[in-house]
């Protein structure tokens, strides 16, 4: 192994190993003190900071357009192979950079920030898996491995979002943001099957797998299915204002930068596929615009900052969608970096807003014109009335899922357990309950 | 045929049966007789698999059993997974659960099934079945009357199969009518006998429509013996030490509609749990839809899809033993049985019972990171490659319980902090090591699942059905 292979690897594994030394400690009866998880947070993060910019460079001076590290099967069945081959690329170095430095400053952040929450071994832990979760989606070489970070990604989410667990918003909110994310995931455990299915692979380190364009129809859907529910894109956007009950600095990593752009990533990493479809990439473009629009409008009436930032980031993430849907590479890459360094620089700031605000205002004399009025003034007033009841009710889309599919899900698990009452288990009720029993019974006496 | 070093197996279920007696006729050291018993049964088990792994694909036979026991790759698991999972309820059981009565039967029923496990002999098979299931059709472990019909349905299914099976041997001439190894191939008993044991596994794994036996069970009956008794996983063992090998003909027919109708029960118990609210029915029902997810697996009649279906089945007896007993040592601490209708907020004090409940359930639903999901990949390729329609009814339902037991988390341990709770403890030393070793196995052995791949590929490749 050379030694960027091995700097790829150690760069990848060690929030993992961190988070499984400090768990299992924790599991057995150990409560690490705030210092030694700060400070070992700190050093990690930094190295592997130092770590991915010196492979930048290095295969920048060799001119290497990516390193793959080979790790063999991670389980082989007959003829059926779950590769684990990690993949740093021209793609993959930008977030895994971004990953490490923003994962290290936000623990920088909330070393401060939750300084003796009763939680804060439990958010380092969280926010170490996570970044393990996030550097495997970055830097995996097959779409199987994607599925394992992506999972990791979507649980420490759910669990950050219920950190305040003795809330009960934090906790609806955390159950209904897991329903969607495991919805959503069923796309990319599919598209990851069907991958394997025409084209006898998932891996993507020796270029995309080639499918026809009928089958990159299919799997360009489910991945764009699995992308807008982790992107909180049209019509999965109303978990997203749920999420920001987790604490302040995982938001800013979560839905700010990192967690947010991973169906983005996603779509870049699959954008051969896509420009194999014109129906999938025009499903992108399409979902991209609708959740711009969606994000621009309700983020209007937002009354919260962090729910203002969520839909600022959601119209962002939209034309992120759409500029991939056109397929350009570079353009959505950079779009990507530059708002998420700006939103998670938000995000943090937010629990200042006001006081940042009165600073601004002083500073301009009291002169700080408001903005943001124009794009209301263009509709006739009727249009204005209609456009702020759809914003105040998020788009009507929470009301469509809980009416649509909410509903009658419930709705038929209580008919299949009527029915089990009934009788339709094994043996029925009771024979004495039965009323043919009752009837015999009144026979006979 | 090779033969094992010792009566090992002979001796996995002696030492349980003698444990028995003494925990009977000693009700103040029950629970040491108990884990005494389910350890020396482990061992003995351990060193079964051992010799079985050195064999490679061999069958051994035991010295001085009259042929009457065997062992091969799939039943070495099995003998020493349902050993270790006893000794580690009757470790984890609470107090009250440990009585001589309940840890008598425990080992009995231990003794009966690895017995079933181990049998290479069809009435061997049979009378080791019907005992294990004794404790729930006549005592002491009665639940309400559906799991006693559904049992003895089973049991007098298996009797009748049997019979058929041992009838049409004898008539064919066959020298040894009793031994399952000799039976392969040879379809005795044709149609009926292969109906029959349908039945029996449908019975036995709560197949619909025979289902609710089992959220019955789990409901009404002693949670950790319930517990154990579904992870026999007798039904999946049937099916692939009699069913496939011996009716290859009529099982290669008949598996399309049976595996439709397994993924049909994964769906159902799924949609079942969404609603539910009482603690016990939704984990019932949880392991319902997993099973059936094994049964699908082993019905693909795919490499990928046995492999997974014999590798889940040990990812669902781990994590529900890891489930059953936190639900049970919570149940025990806080003296009520849990619903969802409220948020209860207990994590508060019982932290780290909480974290063993999301690790254990998020195995049982394919959390990347622990064997159930490399189990849960094997399923769904193999099922949607033989089912491409309704194969995507598998992640559907995984998806669904996934959801399922959140919501049951989320209510158990999270939420607005009751008041009014005193001398309430976390995890004893005895329960935290006990757990720790299962949350370790599940996480350890995801990380580098090609040891329990491989072992289980060569259970499946044994399998005669495997394309």
């Amino acid at each position: 192994m050379t030694p960027l292979q091995l700097i790829l690897l150690g760069v990848v594994l060690a929030p993992g190993a961190v988070f499984a030394l400090f768990s299992l400690l924790w599991l057995l009866g150990w409560d690490a003190p705030e210092r030694a998880l700060t400070r070992t947070t700190a050093i990690v993060y930094s190295v592997a900071t130092a770590a991915v910019a010196w492979m930048a460079w290095a295969m920048h001076m060799a001119g290497l357009e990516s390193i793959a590290v080979p790790l063999g099967d991670w389980f082989t069945v007959h003829d059926y192979h779950f590769p684990l081959v990690l993949l740093a690329d021209r793609l993959s170095l930008p977030f895994l950079a971004l990953t490490v430095i923003l994962v290290g400053l936000i623990g920088q952040f909330s070393a401060t920030y939750l300084h003796r929450d009763p939680g804060f071994a439990r958010f380092y832990i969280l926010l170490h898996l996570f970044a393990f979760g996030a550097l495997l989606i970055f830097s995996a070489g097959s779409f199987d491995l994607i599925i394992g970070g992506w999972e990791m990604v979507g649980l420490t989410s759910v669990l950050l979002i219920s950190f305040f667990h003795y809330r009960l918003g934090p906790v609806e909110g955390a159950l209904h943001v897991f329903t969607i994310y495991r919805a959503c995931d069923i796309g990319l455990i599919t598209a990851a099957f069907a991958l394997h299915h025409y084209a006898h692979t998932a891996s993507f380190v020796n270029g995309m797998p080639q499918v026809s364009s009928g089958d990159a129809t299919v799997i360009g859907l489910l991945l764009l299915l699995s992308a807008a529910g982790k992107s909180a894109q049209v019509p999965f956007s109303g978990w997203l204002p749920r999420a920001m009950e987790g604490p302040t600095p995982s938001s800013a990593i979560f839905y700010g930068a990192i967690s947010v752009h991973a169906g983005a990533y996603l779509l870049l990493r699959a954008q051969p596929i896509l420009a194999e479809s014109s129906i999938a990439s025009g499903a992108v473009v399409l979902v991209g615009l609708m959740t711009a629009l969606h994000g621009t409008i309700v983020g209007r009436t937002s009354a919260d900052a962090k729910t203002s930032l969520a839909y600022a980031a959601l119209a962002q993430v939209g034309v992120v969608f759409m500029e991939i849907g056109f397929g350009w590479t570079w353009v959505p890459v950079m779009h990507i970096i530059g708002h998420a360094m700006v939103r998670t620089l938000q995000f943090l700031r937010a629990p200042s807003m006001l006081r940042d605000y009165h600073q601004v205002h002083a500073a301009a004399g009291g002169q700080v014109e408001k903005t943001g009025k124009h794009l209301e003034s263009m509709f006739p007033p009727g249009v204005q009335l209609w456009l702020y009841r759809l914003a105040m009710d998020r788009g009507h889309l929470d009301t469509i899922l809980e009416r649509g599919f909410v509903q009658p899900l419930l709705a038929l698990s209580g008919l299949l357990a009527r029915l089990d009452r009934m009788g339709l288990g094994a043996g029925g009720p009771r024979p004495e309950q039965t009323r043919s029993h009752r009837w015999l019974i009144s026979r006979f006496r | 045929m090779a033969d094992l070093s010792f009566p090992l197996i002979t001796a996995a279920i002696g030492i349980p049966a003698v444990a028995a007696v003494a925990a009977f006729t000693n009700n103040a050291c029950a629970r040491l007789a108990g884990v005494a018993g389910a350890a020396g049964a482990s061992l003995c088990a351990l060193e079964v698999f051992r010799e079985v792994s050195a064999a490679g694909s061999a069958r051994l036979a035991e010295p001085w059993s009259l042929g009457l026991f065997t062992a091969d790759n799939l039943n070495a698991t099995f003998l020493l997974l349902y050993s270790l999972l006893t000794l580690a309820i009757l470790i984890l059981a609470p107090r009250r659960d440990t009585s001589a009565k309940i840890t008598g039967t425990t080992l009995l029923v231990l003794s009966a099934t690895l017995t079933a496990y181990g049998a290479d002999n069809l009435i061997v098979l049979a009378a080791a079945w019907i005992l294990s299931a004794l404790p729930f059709i006549a005592g002491p472990f009665i639940g309400s009357w559906r799991p006693r019909a559904g049992l003895a349905a089973s049991c007098i299914a298996l009797v009748g199969a049997i019979a058929l099976i041992v009838n049409a041997a004898q008539a064919g001439g066959d020298t040894q009518p009793f031994s399952i190894a000799s039976l392969a191939g040879h379809n005795y008993g044709g149609q009926a006998a292969f109906a029959l044991l349908i039945v029996v596994i449908a019975c036995r794994k709560g197949i619909f429509p025979a289902h609710a036996w089992l959220e019955d069970a789990a409901e009404a009956g002693p949670v950790l013996p319930v517990c154990l008794f579904i992870n026999g996983h007798f039904g999946a063992f049937l099916l692939a030490r009699v069913v496939i090998p011996d009716f290859p003909l009529s099982a290669q027919g008949t598996f399309p509609i049976l595996s439709d109708l397994a993924l049909f029960t994964a769906v159902y118990a799924a949609i079942r749990a969404v609603a539910e609210t009482r603690a016990r029915r939704i984990l019932a029902l949880l392991v319902l839809s997993q099973s059936a997810c094994i049964l699908a697996g082993l019905e693909s009649a795919t490499q990928e899809g046995v492999t997974g279906a014999l590798v889940h089945c040990v990812v669902v007896a781990v994590a529900t033993t890891g489930l059953f007993s936190v639900l049970r040592l919570m149940e025990v601490r806080f003296n009520r049985s849990f619903t969802t209708e409220h948020y209860l907020g207990l994590s508060e004090y019982t932290p780290r019972l909480a974290v063993f409940f999301v690790v254990c359930g998020l195995a049982l639903v394919g959390l990347p990171g622990t064997l159930g999901f490399c189990s849960e990949d094997l399923l769904i390729h193999g099922t949607l490659i033989s089912h491409p329609q309704v194969g995507l009814l598998l992640p559907v339902a995984t998806a669904m319980n996934a959801v399922s037991l959140f919501r049951l988390f989320s209510r158990m341990f999270t939420g607005t902090q009751r008041t009014g709770i005193q001398g309430v403890t976390d995890a004893v030393p005895r329960e935290r090591w006990v757990l720790a070793a299962i949350v370790f196995f599940i996480v350890a052995a995801g990380m580098m699942p090609n040891v329990a791949v491989a072992l289980r590929a060569n259970a499946a490749h044994e399998i005669s059905l495997v394309r």
